[in-house]
């Protein structure tokens, strides 16, 4: 970091670069930059001081690491103390501070910025500004929780903070994030300039006498404690209570308005502390830095620059292939969306044209004809011929697809690659279709693919490391995060997600009240309840594949039994019925009156009562069975990396994002108590619950999947 | 107990509509006080300042202490209405329930042996001083989250949907009550207990409950909202109520502007003693208090409190439900009578015989009092010997007081 004091304009630049490509902020960071400052301010002749970074990002917020590890509360409180007594030097040393962010100030960089008297930028579209340090289960450190009510206003500054928003440069000016944007570096540097001969008051806001909160909460008011009232109300109906760290920065905001700010910033930090030495926070951070971070940057798997893709044929337009084109024409692929019948095209067609008008609503028209250019829907197998990539999504069944594979395969390329959309089918029953199993692969994509980021890349045993490449290069130009998992009926996520379901249909089948079913899973942390998807993926659908499953286990001399389960015979049951789900206005649920409501029939098709149940015993059941299912595809090694347990869990199925994934549910929960729960369990309820060696091993020695943290 | 506590006599002030158009919004809220204790000291002779110092203490429930209630408005309205400057006053916050805790507090005084002569009432501008408007502990998010206390409104709906209760089950109670009220504003059932409010040059502010809609029709009842649906639903606060209630898949919103409580001004007193200072004072008992209880319970459901105070105070008094001749369940929401007598098994004609504050109001501090006094008063009419009031309170309290006629 250095300092740069031009004598003429009287004007000093803190350059901010810290070794590596980012600021990140830990001791050292504080450090120099109070050293520069103190450089600046023994400036003779000084008017005033820009801060600038000379990496990529103006700061990204804290070292991640640090926050990852450290348990005592009493070292955090004091570190934020020495990071608040800076930025609390900063802002009051009697000089106009501008904070130039020539690129994105998140978390502790935007706290940065706001203890600056301005915040200019450029006006990039990659330029993010926010506080979205809830979403790895802490809560803004520096100042943060105090600065932007006071800058923007109570209710303002609540939802972003307790969202965790980012905002892009442009937006923030229009909610006061920032004070102004400008086209070109030269123009930003012209601006701060200017500001500074203004010879402006060097004092925030909320250090001057007469500061008055802006907007129409002011403290202590009734209108104020309202805000809060409903605002913790609409949190808990949106997260089920579940997360700590929204909470804390809610009531930092609610305790802090009150007090003078140097108290107020104490009352942030004890927050920060407690949520940061949490067990949640530390799941949390794992998982979504440092997961996230390295599934997407496909750490460890084979790499090419790119897919050499140009044009990809989809079989099968239903709202996969539909949304599949979409997603690829979106991102300049030229696409094939090939069907048996034309009024599933026109369907497709549809379909297509509302997300053109939905999600690219920012481009231009031309842009957006553009995309709808690049798509042809066609029945002519012919039309298939050009395509380098084939992703097949017609319907699940393997004599289907074997006989589309090899109508199609006799019109492509020598240099076509395949994969396969199929969700549990595996590809060494598919490949032989193919010519090649080394170009066989298999992308397992999630409805609605058009908002769903995973995909679940699946390897078969004679898939090539460069098709995989070339898998993986495919998943980053259409900016879906890939999870590679091994060949194995389900793979993973639709293991999990099966287990998730039917459970829950056995729990019902087997007497326990649904209602409580549902909330169960809720206040585990699960993103959607169990009957609740289980209506909305179909029962038909749920029962045609676990039909499949079973005519599979069967062939292979494999059964499990499940068409005997009490939970498919509910299923079954409620089909025959006609209650196929919520297209068909019923299924668990009743959908004719608003809101939903759980069927009142759904008790006499059930058996029971059960010789125990209650809320503590349904949840576990229900997070046990998909955690079992990951600890067994781990041991089967199905999954190739603990990372994409978690992040497919996570991103692919609504897991608990709480937890961490159901890997970190199962460190949480224990392997000891997790495999004498499931001894029990499978005493009572059969070898569905049957504990995997692993997992025995582990609760033997003490082991945990993650480092004990 | 060492000594029986007496009521002596129980006044109150009409209640008058808790809005800027109210006929009591331009009455100060100690104004409103001093009307109730001037009254019950000049119809007991005991407005000379040598008989009015015999008034050992005075306790005065008011719900929303900031403003003009702030401080101890207790003892301004004391030494407004010309009682000795000897007489002391504390004002007390048991929320909806702190008119019957004043006078309970006062009758404990006496049967402790610790006070002869007390006054317990109550007073409550709602127009002048919004609900709310004090703050307090209770709004802070972490106790909404770790409680999961929600508004009052939400609590009744829920309570309704424990309970069983329809929209028409609650609109029927309502009307009953409207008509209660004013077939006994009719019979001038409440001609004893009720002095007129008025202002500085004599002239008559207020003489009768005005919140009455003696013309409700279920109908009428019928076109109104669901007051909590919006804020139960969007704004999540069913949501924490689940939290303690899992099994309960839905809240059915059925609590209406027109079946809940109405918010009011008024206030209430009641004089209280042993039997000694009674005869030296020449002053005839009118009843004697068996017991006086409160309760806690569940703070989200909140107002199923009455029954388990009603049991306390059965049990206290070695008393059983059958015993009581009539009720007073503060009709702070239709469903808390209605689950009050399912839970206790009594017949709902013996409860809120004159109305209830569906129909009258309530006015938060002063309610528990006024409708002691109601009770009191109802009992004399129709030669009866027992009476219970009880009122839900928030924070998931109870408060409960059985009177016997001497």
């Amino acid at each position: 970091m250095r300092c740069e004091f031009d004598s003429t304009t009287g004007v000093a630049t803190l350059v901010m670069q810290m070794e590596g490509r980012a600021n990140k902020i830990n001791p050292t960071f504080g450090e120099q930059l109070n050293r520069i400052l103190d450089e600046a301010l023994a400036s003779p002749g000084l008017k005033g001081i820009l801060l600038t970074s000379g990496h990529k990002d103006f700061c990204v917020g804290a070292d991640l690491d640090f926050v990852y590890r450290v348990r005592d509360p009493k070292a955090v409180y004091e570190a934020v103390g020495q990071l608040n007594a800076l930025y609390r030097k900063l802002e009051t040393c009697g000089k106009p501070v501008v904070a130039l962010l020539t690129g994105s100030a998140l978390g502790g960089g935007y706290e940065l910025a706001l203890a600056c008297h301005r915040r200019l930028a450029l006006n990039r579209p990659d330029i993010q500004i926010g506080l979205p340090e809830v979403s790895l289960g802490v809560i803004p450190g520096a100042g943060g929780t105090q600065r932007l009510p006071r800058l923007i206003g109570i209710q303002a500054a609540l939802m972003l903070i307790a969202e965790g928003k980012m905002v892009r440069a442009t937006a923030a000016v229009g909610q006061g994030l920032l004070d102004a944007v400008y086209d070109t570096p030269e123009a930003l540097h012209a601006a701060a300039l200017e500001y500074i001969t203004q010879s402006p008051s060097a004092k925030q806001p909320w250090d001057r006498p007469d500061f008055k909160y802006p907007g129409m909460h002011q403290p202590d008011t009734l209108d104020f404690r309202q805000l809060f009232a409903v605002g913790g109300a609409m949190l808990t109906k949106r997260t089920a209570g579940v997360y700590a760290a929204p909470e804390a920065a809610i009531s930092a905001v609610y305790e802090g308005t009150g007090l003078t700010f140097d108290a107020a910033l104490q009352v942030e930090a004890r927050y920060f502390a407690a949520r940061a030495t949490s067990d949640q926070a530390k799941d949390m951070i794992r998982t979504f830095w440092f997961h996230k971070n390295a599934v997407e940057k496909q750490e460890g798997l084979p790499r090419v620059d790119e897919s050499g893709y140009r044009k990809i044929g989809i079989l099968g337009a239903g709202m996969m292939g539909a949304g599949l084109a979409f997603v690829c024409a979106q991102r300049g692929f030229e696409v094939v969306l090939k069907d048996i019948r034309q009024e599933a095209l026109d369907k497709a067609v549809a379909h297509i044209d509302e997300q053109i008008a939905k999600r690219a609503k920012h481009a231009s028209a031309e842009e957006r004809a553009a995309i709808k250019a690049r798509i042809r829907p066609t029945l002519a197998i012919a039309d298939l011929a050009p395509c380098d990539l084939i992703i097949e999504a017609v319907i699940e069944d393997i004599a289907i697809k074997h006989a589309v594979t090899r109508e199609v395969a006799a019109v492509l390329g020598p240099n076509a690659h395949w994969a396969s959309n199929t969700s549990a089918i595996p590809m060494n029953d598919l490949s032989p279709a193919w010519r090649d199993g080394r170009t066989f692969i298999g992308l397992h994509y999630f409805s609605p693919v058009e908002q769903m980021p995973l995909v679940e890349i699946i390897v078969g045993k004679d898939t090539s490391d460069d098709t995989l490449a070339r898998a993986l290069a495919f998943s980053r130009e259409i900016k879906k995060t890939a999870i590679v998992v091994n060949d194995g009926y389900g793979f993973y996520t639709t293991r999990v997600f099966s287990a998730y379901i039917m459970e829950a249909a056995q729990l019902v089948a087997q007497g326990h009240d649904p209602a409580l079913v549902e909330y169960a899973a809720r206040r585990a942390g699960m993103v959607v309840s169990p009957l609740k998807v289980f209506d909305e993926v179909t029962l038909t659908l749920a029962m045609h594949a676990i039909g499949t499953r079973d005519k599979w286990e069967t062939q292979k001399g494999t059964p499990s039994g499940v068409l005997e389960w009490p939970g498919f015979k509910l299923v079954r049951a409620l089909v025959e019925q006609g209650r196929t789900g919520k297209a068909a206005g019923a299924g668990f649920y009743d959908y004719t009156a608003k809101p939903r409501r759980l069927w009142s029939g759904l008790r006499a098709l059930a058996g029971g009562p059960p010789p125990r149940t209650g809320f503590e015993y349904i949840q576990q059941r229900l997070m046990l069975s998909q955690c079992l299912e990951a600890a067994r595809c781990l041991e089967e090694g199905i999954l190739r990396d603990k990372r994409d347990a978690e992040i497919g869990a996570i991103f692919g199925l609504g897991f608990a994002p709480n937890s961490g994934g159901p890997l970190a549910w199962l460190d949480r929960f224990g392997a000891r108590r997790a495999v004498h729960l499931l001894d029990d369990l499978e005493r009572e309820l059969g070898p569905r619950y049957t504990a995997p060696a692993l997992l025995r091993q582990m609760a033997e020695k003490h082991e945990t999947f993650f480092e004990r943290i | 107990m060492a000594n029986a506590a007496y009521i002596y006599d129980a006044v109150r002030t009409p209640r008058g509509r808790g809005k800027s158009s109210g006929s009591l919004y331009t009455v100060k809220a100690v104004d409103l006080l001093a009307t109730s204790l001037r009254a019950l000291m000049a119809r007991n002779g005991l407005s000379e300042s040598a008989k009015s110092a015999l008034v050992d203490d005075v306790s005065i429930g008011c719900v929303t202490q900031t403003g003009e209630q702030g401080a101890c408005i207790g003892r301004s309205g004391v030494l407004l209405a010309d009682l000795d400057e000897s007489v002391p006053a504390v004002t007390l916050n048991r929320f909806c329930g702190s008119g019957l805790e004043a006078v309970n507090e006062a009758a404990a005084k006496v049967a402790a042996g610790f006070a002869e002569l007390t006054i317990g009432g109550g007073v409550e501008s709602m127009s002048r001083v919004a609900m709310g408007s004090d703050g307090g502990a209770l709004w802070d998010p972490t106790f909404e989250w770790r409680y999961g206390t929600v508004p009052q409104g939400i609590s009744a709906d829920l309570l309704a949907t424990l309970g069983g209760f329809t929209r028409d089950d609650v609109d029927q109670f309502a009307l009953q009550s409207q008509r209660k009220a004013a077939a006994a504003w009719e019979r001038g059932e409440f001609a004893r207990a009720v002095v007129p409010v008025l202002d500085m040059n004599g002239v008559t502010v207020l003489a009768r409950d005005e919140y009455l809609r003696p013309d409700t029709t279920i109908e009428s009842l019928g076109k109104l909202k669901a007051a909590f649906e919006a804020m139960g639903d969007q704004f999540g606060l069913d949501d924490l109520a689940r939290k303690r209630y899992p099994h309960v898949e839905n809240i059915r919103h059925i609590h209406t502007a027109g079946n809940s409580s109405g918010i009011v001004d008024g206030s209430a007193a009641l004089l209280l003693g042993n039997e000694a200072i009674g005869k030296s004072l020449g002053l005839t008992p009118r009843a004697r208090i068996r017991a006086a209880v409160s309760t806690g319970g569940e703070p989200v459901l909140m107002l199923a409190e009455p029954v388990s105070a009603t049991r306390k105070a059965l049990k206290k008094a070695g008393m059983t439900i059958g015993d009581i001749d009539l009720f007073e369940v503060n009709e702070a929401f239709a469903a808390v009578p209605l689950y009050f007598a399912q839970q206790l098994g009594v017949d709902l004609d013996k409860i809120n015989v004159n109305g209830g504050a569906i129909a009258l109001g309530h006015p938060l501090g002063a309610t528990g009092a006024m409708l002691l006094g109601t009770v009191l008063d109802a009992l004399e009419r129709r030669n009866l010997s027992t009476g219970l009031v009880t009122l839900c309170i928030g924070g998931g309290m109870g408060i409960a007081t059985i009177i016997e006629r001497v």
